[in-house]
């Protein structure tokens, strides 16, 4: 597990979906990138009734890069609690569906092409919200280094050369407060709940 | 190339080609600390883990519940259980949830109970706290662990905790003077054969340990 | 000792000597009188040429007496060391190894004779593949092998480096004693497993954290499998065979700026990728990053 960036890919004017997606794995695979499967990130958020108090949020997040590990993310207003567990977690949600329930029409996922290139993993991601099309996530991982500060400049200078100066020069805000850590699989799942809320909150295409 | 299916939609044919282990098997006793040596030399020459030797096991379990009273009078509960080795401070911790028990009537050998099981981060008490859950009690059980085919056998004593709960291994004291014995198996739901096993293999442990279907109810009403 | 050595060199010589010529005296009796001798006064001749003869060896019997008498005789048995043990030797086919070893010993001793000359010698013309000239004077102590020392001067050396640079984590495990593989922990960069033959280093792999210490398989990454690579030809580079520990210090000063290796740019095109590869390659002496086609 290296570092991942994940970057939204602004959808141009009278561009479809799946032509930016098009567009991007041409650029990919100009650059000499092959195509390992696809890939696929999900999200889902329960909200706890009234009767246990003030009101807390479960986003129970899958990621097929670790298909056997459900990441949980417990929202109480004032702190943040990851959670990884086994697959069955999924099957206590339903026990606990009594308590939490799931909210309608959240459940968000990107999903797409998975690519590799050199060390470095990429994957294009058409985000769906209750399957309406909301935009383009493109994550890049640096698999051989594990320490975000050591990378950034190298991924910055990747991804400038993929996506354009879309890029921002300073690293996505999640990543920031943790620059010296060594990173790990949640770390993605917060930047892909981070980017998953903004699409929530805003209604139609982001672009 | 395949289309990656979402993970709740694995789930879902997981459980429903009942693959999924959910349900446990369950007998259970005791014995008394002077005779556990002699269970221990027992269960060594009936199991499985022969050359191995018997597993040790020192673990630290956390019992939570998770309340609400959704109208006068019906309250819904949900038991979590947490567990850590305490010998093995890298290892996963565990989260479970434990059904309610089926008795069930007198032909069916073993107590049926539905059981969740997994492996979790150790932010898991910390997460169940802010979830809403309180923790009811918490022990230390030391012990042993053997195999037989799918059968797991735990010959373990159950510590109460100490004043200190950050200070695991120190001033704790046996709850009694016995050694509690299961004999248990996870499976997936509608594996009755298996219970007929375990009525066969508590046979053996005669008289040494009377492995039985422990009715809790009856118990909460000795109290 | 050199001296008692040489006397009785001269001593077993003249020893030599006597008993030749007392061989020649019984040689001269046996022949009797013969035709050398001529005709006239021939008792006389012969008895004057066994005088002679006489002369010669009571001469030499003076010598070895006075080199005998000035011999130190020795102060308790020999001590032979592990070969003493030989001599419990049961079976009849090992009982001839004593004289092998003796062989072979003397053969160890001539090629370190010569290999000393030849080490002066070479020193002198400059194809050492070493910066640094080597100078005898200098020299602390001659090492007479790399290949077999004490357990204990390697310890010190890998304590040694191990203080030297406080990023760098080495543990060692020895399962070939004295032969340790040592893993040096580069900061959160890399790790590198290093085997020593001796003081000289056999095989090094760069591996990331979470790969396992394994020693033959390459590392999964392709930027790591380009860095071991360079740690062979760096290995080779720095290899000196009459300074070992130097060898051994200048590679791991190299192998050290490492620690930059996902976070410096490319000390010639400016850039971190090319073909998708941060700068893999480190100057010898400079420590410069490069990208392995702009070095």
């Amino acid at each position: 597990m290296g570092v991942t960036v994940l970057q939204q890919f602004p959808i141009v004017e009278n561009r479809t979906g799946p032509l930016t997606i098009d567009l991007l794995t041409k650029r990919i695979s100009a650059l000499g990138a092959t195509q390992q499967g696809q890939f696929l990130v999900d999200c889902e958020t329960f909200t706890s009734i009234q009767q246990l108090g003030h009101q807390r949020t479960v986003h129970v997040l899958h990621n097929s890069e670790q298909p056997a590990t459900v990441f949980s993310i417990l929202e109480t207003g004032t702190k943040t609690i990851p959670l990884a567990t086994d697959g069955l977690f999924d099957l206590l949600m339903t026990k606990m569906n009594n308590f939490y329930t799931a909210k309608k029409q959240t459940k968000v996922e990107s999903k797409g092409p998975r690519f590799e290139i050199g060390d470095f993993l990429v994957k294009l991601g058409s985000v769906t919200i209750t399957q309406n099309f909301k935009g383009v996530l493109v994550e890049v991982e640096y698999k051989p280094c594990v320490v975000p500060a050591m990378c950034w400049e190298l991924m910055r200078e990747f991804l400038q050369g993929f996506l354009g100066s879309s890029v921002p020069n300073t690293p996505p805000a999640y990543l920031q407060n943790r620059m010296q850590e060594i990173y790990t699989p949640i770390d993605t799942i917060h930047q892909y709940l981070e980017q998953f809320t903004m699409y929530r909150k805003s209604p139609g295409m982001r672009t | 190339m395949a289309v990656i299916g979402s993970a709740t939609d694995t789930l879902n044919t997981a459980l429903k080609s009942n693959i999924v282990p959910d349900q446990e098997y369950l007998l259970q006793g005791s014995v008394l600390d002077q005779y556990v040596e002699v269970l221990l030399h027992r269960l060594r020459g009936l199991c499985d883990n022969v050359d191995s030797g018997p597993e040790s096991f020192h673990d630290h379990e956390l019992c939570f519940t998770l309340r609400a009273t959704s109208g006068p009078g019906s309250a819904m509960v949900l038991p979590l259980r947490v567990r850590r080795a305490l010998d093995v401070p890298e290892a996963p911790w565990q989260l479970r949830y434990v059904g309610q028990h089926e008795l069930g009537d007198k032909n069916r050998p073993t107590v049926v109970r539905s059981s969740i099981d997994m492996a979790c981060s150790s932010t898991i008490v910390e997460f169940l706290t802010e979830l809403g859950c309180r923790m009811d009690f918490e022990y230390i059980s030391r012990g042993y662990m053997f195999r037989k085919g799918r059968m797991k056998i735990t010959v373990s004593k159950v510590f109460k905790m100490g004043g200190l709960t950050n200070k695991p291994g120190e001033s704790v004291e046996p709850i009694s003077q016995s050694y509690l014995v299961e004999l248990s198996v996870l499976a997936p739901s509608g594996q009755d054969a298996i219970a007929e096993d375990m009525r066969v293999f508590a046979e053996q442990l005669k008289p040494l340990v009377h492995l039985e279907k422990i009715d809790y109810k009856r118990l909460a009403h000795l109290q | 000792m050199e001296r008692d050595l040489e006397q009785l060199h001269s001593a077993l010589n003249y020893l030599k000597v006597l008993r030749s010529n007392v061989g020649q005296v019984f040689e001269t009796v046996s022949n009797g009188l013969g035709a050398n001798h001529g005709e006239e006064g021939k008792e006389n001749k012969f008895m004057i040429e066994l005088q002679e003869l006489l002369t010669t060896v009571n001469n030499n019997l003076r010598d070895i007496e006075t080199t005998v008498s000035n011999l130190t005789t020795p102060t308790g048995p020999f001590n032979l060391g592990n070969t003493s043990y030989l001599s419990q030797e049961t079976t009849q086919e090992r009982q001839a190894l004593y004289s092998q070893l003796v062989n072979s010993y003397r053969w160890t001793d001539k090629v370190r004779d010569y290999s000393s000359l030849a080490g002066n010698i070479l020193a002198t013309n400059s194809v050492s593949k070493t910066y640094k000239t080597l100078s005898t004077t200098k020299r602390r102590k001659t090492q007479t092998s790399n290949h077999n020392v004490p357990p204990e001067v390697i310890e010190s050396l890998i304590t040694s480096i191990d203080r030297l640079f406080p990023d760098v984590t080495i543990t060692a495990s020895r399962p070939f004693a004295p032969n340790p593989i040592i893993q040096a922990s580069l900061g959160r960069v890399l790790k590198s497993i290093i085997a020593f033959k001796g003081l000289m280093i056999e095989w090094v792999v760069v591996k990331a954290h979470s790969e396992s210490n394994d020693l033959w398989t390459e590392s999964r990454y392709r930027v790591l499998r380009k860095v071991t690579e360079n740690c062979h030809a760096a290995m080779c580079h720095f290899h000196s065979p009459t300074m070992p520990e130097l060898a051994v210090r200048s590679f791991m000063h190299w192998f050290h700026s490492y620690n930059t290796l996902f976070s410096s740019p490319c000390k010639r095109c400016g850039n971190y990728l090319h073909s998708n590869l941060p700068p893999t390659w480190r100057d010898l002496r400079t420590l410069e990053p490069y990208h392995e086609d702009c070095k």
